[in-house]
């Protein structure tokens, strides 16, 4: 090993080289392609100079499309979900490891269901319900005879009708149904000393102030990688809100993006598009770039 | 006594458990236990694992609900109290200090919960950071500590409240041999200076006879025996508390009487006795006297090995069957034959019933 470090060196030196290529390439040509008209692509094609119609580009985004406002949404989608995630995830954890729940178990393996059943699974479904909160209500009521009885006491059966789609909750919460939050928190927890929740007792702290004054504080790091895991896929999700909603301005900026091919007369305006992505990168770029710390911790407590 | 003791002041409580039972589902942990601790004493609960003994010490507390009976501490019933409210407090086997509060803030938090101003707290703190030695540690972590720097932390933690009663959850396991050493001490004196009713649970007979000011000996739930380490040592009442206190532990032979003597199963008689029938009998290792030469009157057993300790020596002997133990200053003039022969000190034999393993206290001193 020792004499081939130069080889091995090398070698390595070279993998990663053409790893970085693979990735960076597009993202150059991304770049580039942004930065020329039009009329200029539709003569040269893909080119790896770079032109000066960037900022154009990047004007006729906020002037001819919906990607702004759409940024919003992802804005509101991202933060929503990552938030709602975080608070359910740690309440939910608290409750299986500090509680003597007797079906704990059973609603921890439940919570994990989600992981092997991520949403892409449950699709259709989840877009009945989406459309009808109260659809498995009325379905359990039909099914179990209930309604008739309510149809003889009240004069009518009980019929729910709202729809989530096309709202932010509607974006939001089906994204929220993923159990690797609580995963991590537990796993988290149950690094902890033990006694730590007999301590406070004895100290006089009851539930809520040492979820508070101990639990939280503690667990400060995992909130933060787990919230930035969560903003990432949040913001990047496609398949549910592309399903989830189907009007211009309640619609993501990364279904936003896809829709700018839309018309199939003529090639695509892909320097608008171009520009369009690097706009909707920068903001999950900066995360990155901010707390890439809490994301390795987050990745390496998940896979854990 | 200490110029800062006035600081603190504790008004012991005596705890008196009675009829107390505690049961998991189908398991039966604690069958029924009636007992009362002291004010002011020093009582270590000692038992194997699983005797109970932290389930005992949790209920007192009230992390545990009783599953019947009381706990009465001082004169209120609390068994149905919250743990604050109890007059508690608890040094557990981890510590459980809070990693991300320094010092200051472990040993502060029930105060400010409880309501103290931050003077108050300051004070407070203050006083106990100096009586164990802490002082200079208030603005660390429990991460940059000792190990037995942060036992002290628990126990000021422990103690800031003034508590009417101090439990201790087998709280030296966790220290090396010197340290534990130096902790027992420590925790002896501070007992003296503040003078709480302590419950100390461990399964470390070493901690129960230096700390004790007395002793209860749990075995699945239930009292083998209560009392002052010298009695408990000297008085065993029962074959298991025999065998649990004192290193090597007492011998325990199947003797049988025919009216004349005790004997063994070899026919050898062991101390002249008109009982009749099976008996246990004990007999401390360092109580039986060996014999120089082989050639006295007395019993004789095969030597099977030799350990030298230091302080005395330990003899491993094949007696009618049963390994003896005996105890030997270091350094005796050693017999080289394989036969050993000894005698039983006849004043301090231990007479046990074969079926409940209970003492028969006086049985061989009314012999004629």
């Amino acid at each position: 090993m020792v004499e081939n470090a130069r080889t091995i060196n090398i070698v390595a030196s070279l993998i990663l080289i053409i790893g970085i290529a693979y990735i960076l390439i597009p993202l150059y040509l991304t770049l580039t392609t942004a930065s020329h008209s039009y009329e200029f692509m539709l003569q040269n094609g893909l080119v790896w100079s770079i032109g000066d119609q960037f900022l154009v580009n990047i004007r006729r985004i906020f002037t001819e499309t919906s990607i702004p406002l759409q940024m919003l949404n992802s804005l509101a989608v991202a933060v929503g979900t990552a938030t709602g995630m975080c608070v359910l995830s740690f309440l939910s954890a608290y409750a299986i490891v500090y509680f003597n729940v007797r079906w704990a178990g059973a609603a921890f393996a439940l919570i994990l269901a989600t992981v092997i059943l991520p949403l892409d699974m449950r699709f259709v479904t989840t877009y009945q319900v989406a459309s009808n909160v109260f659809s498995p209500l009325n379905a359990l009521l039909d099914a179990t005879g209930l309604n008739d009885l309510i149809a003889k006491i009240f004069g009518a059966p009980f019929h729910g009708e709202w729809s989530i789609l096309d709202t932010r909750l509607g974006l939001i919460a089906p994204l929220l149904a993923h159990g690797m939050g609580t995963f991590l928190f537990r796993q988290f927890f149950l690094t902890l000393p033990k006694d730590l929740f007999k301590a406070a007792r004895m100290d006089g702290a009851g539930p809520v102030r040492f979820l508070f004054d101990i639990l939280l504080p503690l667990s400060r790091t995992s909130f933060a990688s787990l919230f930035v895991l969560m903003f990432l896929s949040g913001w990047t999700s496609y398949l549910w809100p592309l399903v989830a909603s189907s009007k211009a301005d309640t619609q993501t900026a990364v279904v936003g993006l896809a829709r700018l091919i839309v018309e199939d007369s003529a090639v695509p305006d892909y320097p608008l598009i171009m520009a369009g992505a690097i706009l909707v990168s920068i903001v999950p770029l900066t995360m990155i770039a901010l707390l890439q710390r809490y994301l390795v911790q987050g990745l390496i407590l998940s896979e854990k | 006594m200490n110029a800062i003791d006035p600081a603190i002041h504790i008004a012991a409580a005596n705890i008196k458990l009675q009829n107390v039972s505690k049961t998991y589902g189908k398991l039966n942990i604690i069958p029924n236990l009636d007992v009362e601790f002291r004010a002011g004493e020093f009582t270590v609960v000692l038992g194997p694992s699983g005797c109970g003994k932290s389930t005992l010490m949790q209920m007192i507390a009230g992390l545990e609900r009783v599953s019947g009976g009381k706990i009465v501490i001082g004169d209120r019933e609390v068994q149905d109290l919250e743990p604050k409210e109890r007059g508690c407090a608890m040094v557990f086997q981890n510590y459980a200090l809070y990693p991300h509060m320094t010092v200051f803030d472990n040993i502060a938090y029930s105060l400010k919960i409880a309501g103290f101003t931050k003077a108050e707290r300051q004070a407070r703190v203050e006083v106990v950071a100096k009586m164990l030695g802490l002082t200079d540690y208030l603005a660390r972590k429990p991460g940059q500590l000792s190990g037995g720097q942060r036992q002290r932390v628990a126990i000021g933690r422990a103690i800031v409240r003034e508590p009417a009663v101090l439990l201790f959850d087998e709280p030296l396991s966790n220290l090396d041999a010197q340290l534990r050493h130096d902790t027992r001490v420590e925790l002896a004196e501070l007992h003296k200076r503040i003078g709480a009713t302590t419950v100390f649970v461990t399964h470390d007979q070493v901690e129960a006879m230096t700390l004790a000011d007395r002793i209860l000996i749990l075995n699945k739930g239930e009292v083998e025996q209560y009392g002052t380490p010298k009695e408990i040592y000297h008085h065993p009442a029962s074959v298991f508390v025999a065998r649990f206190i004192g290193s090597p532990p007492m011998n325990i032979l199947s003797v049988s009487g025919d009216g004349t003597a005790l004997r063994l199963a070899d026919g050898q008689a062991v101390v002249d006795s008109h009982l009749i029938g099976d008996f246990h009998l004990g007999v401390r290792p360092e109580d039986i006297v060996v014999r120089n030469s082989g050639s006295q009157p007395g019993l004789r057993a095969q030597v099977r090995y030799r350990e030298d300790l230091g302080s005395h020596s330990i003899i491993a002997a094949d007696l009618a069957g049963e390994t003896l133990r005996i105890a030997t200053p270091f350094g005796a003039d050693a017999p080289d034959f394989n036969v050993l022969a000894f005698s039983f000190p006849s004043d301090r034999l231990h007479l046990f019933d074969t079926k409940t393993g209970r003492a028969i206290p006086g049985a061989l001193k009314e012999k004629t």
